[in-house]
C-alpha cells in the first residue's frame, strides 16, 4: 500500500547521520523528560499534593490502547475492534485500521482529523458509512475500503481523494455523483464487485482525470464507453465482455495498457483500435477470438500483445507488423499464441518481422 | 527520472528538519499525477525492460501490486522499489530468487495470501527492509534468515505454533513485533526467544493459546500485549526488568491472582489492562505506583475494595493522576466502598464503579 511511502520516507529521513525521532527514541525521549522531574522531587513530600499532575494525561495516552502511534501514523491494525476507537491524535496524517471488525463508519468518528491523508479500512465488515463521516477528512487522498460490504461507493466522499481501492465488496451500483469534484482523483479500483453494466450511471465519471481504473471480476459484458477519457490503464480482466466495437475505445485516445484478458470476446471490429494509437500492451488471452484483432500493424508503440489461449487457428502475414514504408516506434517484445489451433509450422517467418528478439515470441503449446 | 530526481530533492528537506515534515507528503502527492502521465515527446523505445508488473501500478518507486489474484511473485519488478505490496493475492510460496536485486526494498506487505513456505534464502537480497508484514497466511513459522534491517515485524493470523530464539537472533533493530491470532502455546515460545532484540518496544501475543507472560523479555519493552489469551497469573518475575513498560494489556484472561511485587517491577507502568479476568481483589501495589493512570478492572470478581488499594497511605506520592479506573461489573456494591478510597484521584469521572449490566 502506498500510504507506506510516508513511513520509509520517514524511516529515510531519520536515518543517520541525523537521528530523528524513531519511534523507539521518541518514547524514550519522553520518559526520559519524566524520569528528570522524578529526580528533583523524589523527596519532595509535600504537604499538599500539587493541584496539576505534572504529567498531563493526554501527554501518553492520546494513542489508542493497543495502536502504535508515532510520527503522526496510527497503527491499529489486527487488533480485533468493532468500531474506529476514539483518541485518535488529531494531527494524524494516515490510520491503519486494516483487519478488523468494523462495520460502520459513524458520523464523529473521523471528527477532528482535518490533517488526515491516508486512511486504510480494509478487510473489514463495513457495510454502512455515514454521509457526513468525510466531512473533516478535507485533505484524505488514499482510502482504502476494500474487502469490506459495501454495496455502492459512499456518497460524499473528499474530494481531495486521489485514490480510491474499493475491491471485493458487494457494490452494485455508481451513481452520478459518486465521484463529483473529485478532479484529482488518479486510481481507481473496484474488482470483484456484482457490477454490470447498467450499474454505471451515465455522467457517473464526468470531470474526473482517473489514469487507471481496474473493474475485473465483475458482470460487465461491453466495455463501458463513459470512463473519464484521461484514462492511461484500463483493466477489465474476468469479465464477460463479448466483443470490442468500433466506438468503444473513442474516449480514451491516451490509454497505454488494455487489460481484457479471460473474457467471452469473439470479434474485435475493424478499426477499434486505432482510437488508441498510444497503446503499448493489449491483453487478450483467454477468449474466443478465432483471428488476430485487426488494426495492430498501426499501432506504433504496442510492444506487448497477449493472445494465447483462444481459437485463432491461422496468422497472416501482415498481422502484427505495418507494410511499405511505414515504420514501428517500437519493436515487439512479448507477443504469446500458445494455446492456440494455429501450427507453428504453418506461421510464415517474416510475420514477426518486426519483433525486438527471437524469443519476444511464444508460439509453441507448452502445455501445464 | 523524474522520480529518482524528486526522491534526491526530498532527502534533504526532510534531513533539515526531523520533526516538521509539514508539507512533505503533498509534495509527494503532487506528483503522484505526473508519475503516470505518458511521456510529452514520441519516444523510440528500444527495449521493454522491467517498467511495471501488467496490472501493477508502479509510481515512486512503490509498486502496487494487491488485489490481483496472483499466484505468484512478480518477475521483472523495477529494481529500485523500495515499497512492495502483493497484500490479497493467492501467493502461496515465496521462492529464493522472487526479490533478488530488491536491495532498496524497505516494506514488503505480503498480507493475506496463502503463504505457507518461504524459502531461506528469499530474503537475503532485502539488505535494507524495514519492515515485513506476513499477516493473514499459513506459515508454521517464521522464517529464518529475515534482514537484520528489520524495524517492524507482522505475522498475525497464521499457524504459527512455535517461536525460536534463532529466528530473532541479531534482528537488533526490531521495535515491533505483532504475532497475535496464532495457535502458539507457551511451551512453543523458546526461552529468552525475544530476548535478543535490544530495541524491541512493542510486542502482541494476543488471541493465542499461551498460558504465562513470556519469560525474558527484553528491558526496552514500553507495551506488551497479551490479551485474549489463557493467562491464569502474573508472577512478579515474568516483569522484572521491565523498566520502560508503559503499557500492560492483560484482558480477557483468566487471571486470578497477582503476584505481590509484581507492580514494583513496572515503575513506569501508565496504563494496565486486566479487566475480564478472575481476579478477586485489586492488584497489590497501585497504592504505591506513581505513574499509573488508567487501571481497568471490569468484569472480575472483586469482592470487596480496600482503602489503600489505590492511593498512598499517607502524603500523595504519586506523580501522575489517575485518569480512568474501572470497576464496573464486579461483585463489590458501590456503597461499600468508602469514598476515601479515592481519595487521590481528583476527577470524578475517573472512576467507574456503577455496574452496567
Amino acid at each position: 500500500m502506498k500510504e507506506y511511502v510516508l513511513l520509509l520516507f520517514l524511516a529515510l529521513c531519520s536515518a543517520k547521520p541525523l537521528i530523528g525521532p524513531s519511534y523507539f527514541t521518541l518514547k524514550n525521549v519522553m520518559l526520559q523528560d519524566m524520569e528528570d522531574e522524578d529526580e528533583e522531587d523524589e523527596d519532595d513530600n509535600s504537604l499538599f499534593p500539587t493541584t496539576e499532575p505534572l504529567i498531563p494525561f493526554d501527554f501518553f495516552s492520546i494513542c489508542p490502547f493497543g495502536c502504535q502511534c508515532y510520527l503522526r501514523v496510527v497503527h491499529c491494525s489486527d487488533l480485533g475492534l468493532t468500531s474506529i476507537p476514539r483518541n485518535i491524535p488529531p494531527d494524524t496524517r494516515m490510520i491503519d485500521l486494516q483487519n478488523n471488525k468494523i462495520r460502520e463508519v459513524k458520523e464523529n468518528d473521523l471528527q477532528g482529523l482535518t490533517s488526515l491523508y491516508a486512511l486504510a479500512l480494509n478487510n473489514n465488515k463495513i457495510s454502512k458509512i455515514h454521509p457526513k463521516a468525510f466531512l473533516p477528512t478535507k485533505k484524505l487522498r488514499r482510502l482504502y475500503l476494500s474487502h469490506n460490504q459495501l454495496t455502492e461507493i459512499p456518497t460524499n466522499l473528499p474530494t481531495s481523494l486521489a485514490e480510491l481501492r474499493i475491491h471485493a465488496n458487494k457494490v452494485k451500483k455508481i451513481h452520478k455523483e459518486a465521484f463529483k469534484g473529485m478532479k484529482s482523483l488518479h486510481v481507481l479500483e473496484m474488482s470483484a464487485n456484482p457490477l454490470n453494466n447498467d450499474g454505471i450511471e451515465p455522467g457517473a465519471f464526468e470531470g474526473v482525470n482517473i489514469y487507471h481504473i481496474r473493474i475485473a471480476e465483475a458482470k460487465l459484458t461491453s466495455i463501458p464507453k463513459e470512463l473519464p477519457s484521461s484514462l492511461l490503464e484500463l483493466h477489465l480482466d474476468d469479465n464477460k465482455i463479448t466483443t470490442i466495437e468500433l466506438e468503444d475505445f473513442n474516449r480514451y485516445k491516451d490509454l497505454q495498457r488494455l487489460g481484457l484478458g479471460n473474457n467471452k470476446i469473439k470479434d474485435v471490429e475493424n478499426g477499434s483500435f486505432a482510437n488508441i494509437p498510444r497503446v503499448r500492451e493489449i491483453h487478450l488471452e483467454k477468449n474466443k477470438l478465432k483471428k488476430v484483432p485487426p488494426g495492430l500493424p498501426n499501432l506504433k508503440y504496442l510492444q506487448v500483445v497477449f493472445l494465447h489461449s483462444n481459437h485463432i487457428a491461422k496468422l497472416g502475414v501482415n498481422d502484427f507488423c505495418p507494410t511499405g514504408g511505414r515504420k514501428k516506434k517500437a519493436l515487439y517484445s512479448g507477443i504469446s499464441l500458445f494455446n492456440n489451433p494455429v501450427k507453428y509450422w504453418e506461421v510464415q517467418p517474416s510475420t514477426f518481422r518486426c519483433i525486438l528478439a527471437r524469443n519476444s515470441v511464444q508460439l509453441t503449446n507448452f502445455l501445464k | 527520472m523524474k522520480l529518482a530526481l524528486l526522491f534526491v530533492l526530498l532527502l534533504p528537506v526532510c534531513l533539515a528538519k526531523p520533526f516538521h515534515q509539514k508539507g512533505l507528503f503533498d509534495f509527494m502527492l503532487e506528483d503522484e499525477g505526473s508519475a503516470d502521465l505518458p511521456p510529452t515527446e514520441d519516444p523510440v523505445i528500444s527495449g521493454y525492460g522491467p517498467i511495471c508488473p501488467f496490472r501493477c501500478q508502479c509510481h515512486l518507486r512503490v509498486v502496487q501490486c494487491s488485489d490481483l489474484g496472483l499466484d505468484k511473485v512478480p518477475k521483472d519488478l523495477p529494481p529500485d522499489t523500495t515499497l512492495l505490496d502483493l497484500q490479497n493475492n493467492k501467493i502461496t510460496e515465496i521462492k529464493e530468487g522472487d526479490f533478488k536485486n530488491l536491495k532498496n526494498l524497505h516494506a514488503l506487505i505480503l498480507v493475506n495470501n496463502k503463504i505457507s513456505k518461504i524459502s531461506p534464502a528469499a530474503f537475503a537480497p532485502l539488505k535494507k527492509l524495514e519492515r515485513l508484514y506476513l499477516s493473514k497466511n499459513n506459515l508454521k513459522e517464521l522464517p529464518e534468515n529475515m534482514p537484520k534491517s528489520l524495524q517492524e515485524i507482522r505475522a498475525h493470523e497464521n499457524e504459527i505454533s512455535k517461536l525460536r530464539k534463532a529466528v530473532f537472533n541479531g534482528l537488533n533493530q526490531v521495535i515491533v513485533l505483532e504475532l497475535g491470532t496464532n495457535p502458539l502455546k507457551s511451551s512453543g515460545i523458546e526461552n529468552g526467544a525475544f530476548q535478543g532484540m535490544k530495541k524491541l518496544s512493542y510486542i502482541r501475543i494476543a488471541d493465542t493459546n499461551i498460558t504465562s507472560i513470556p519469560k525474558g523479555l527484553p528491558p526496552s519493552l514500553t507495551e506488551l500485549h497479551l490479551d485474549g489469551n489463557k493467562i491464569s497469573k502474573i508472577d512478579a518475575d515474568s516483569l522484572s526488568g521491565l523498566t520502560n513498560l508503559a503499557k500492560l494489556g492483560l484482558s480477557f484472561n483468566s487471571i486470578s491472582s497477582v503476584e505481590n511485587g509484581s507492580l514494583n517491577n513496572v515503575p513506569h507502568l501508565r496504563e494496565l489492562h486486566l479487566n475480564n479476568n478472575e481476579l478477586p481483589r485489586v492488584p497489590g501495589g497501585l497504592g504505591d505506583h506513581k505513574y499509573i493512570q488508567v487501571v481497568y478492572l471490569h468484569n472480575n470478581k472483586i469482592a470487596s475494595i480496600g482503602i489503600n488499594d489505590f492511593c498512598p497511605l499517607g502524603y500523595n506520592t504519586k506523580k501522575a493522576t489517575y485518569s480512568g479506573v474501572s470497576l464496573f461489573s464486579n461483585p463489590v456494591q458501590y456503597w461499600e466502598i468508602q469514598p476515601s478510597a479515592f481519595r487521590c484521584i481528583h476527577e470524578r469521572s475517573a472512576v467507574q464503579i456503577g455496574n452496567y449490566k
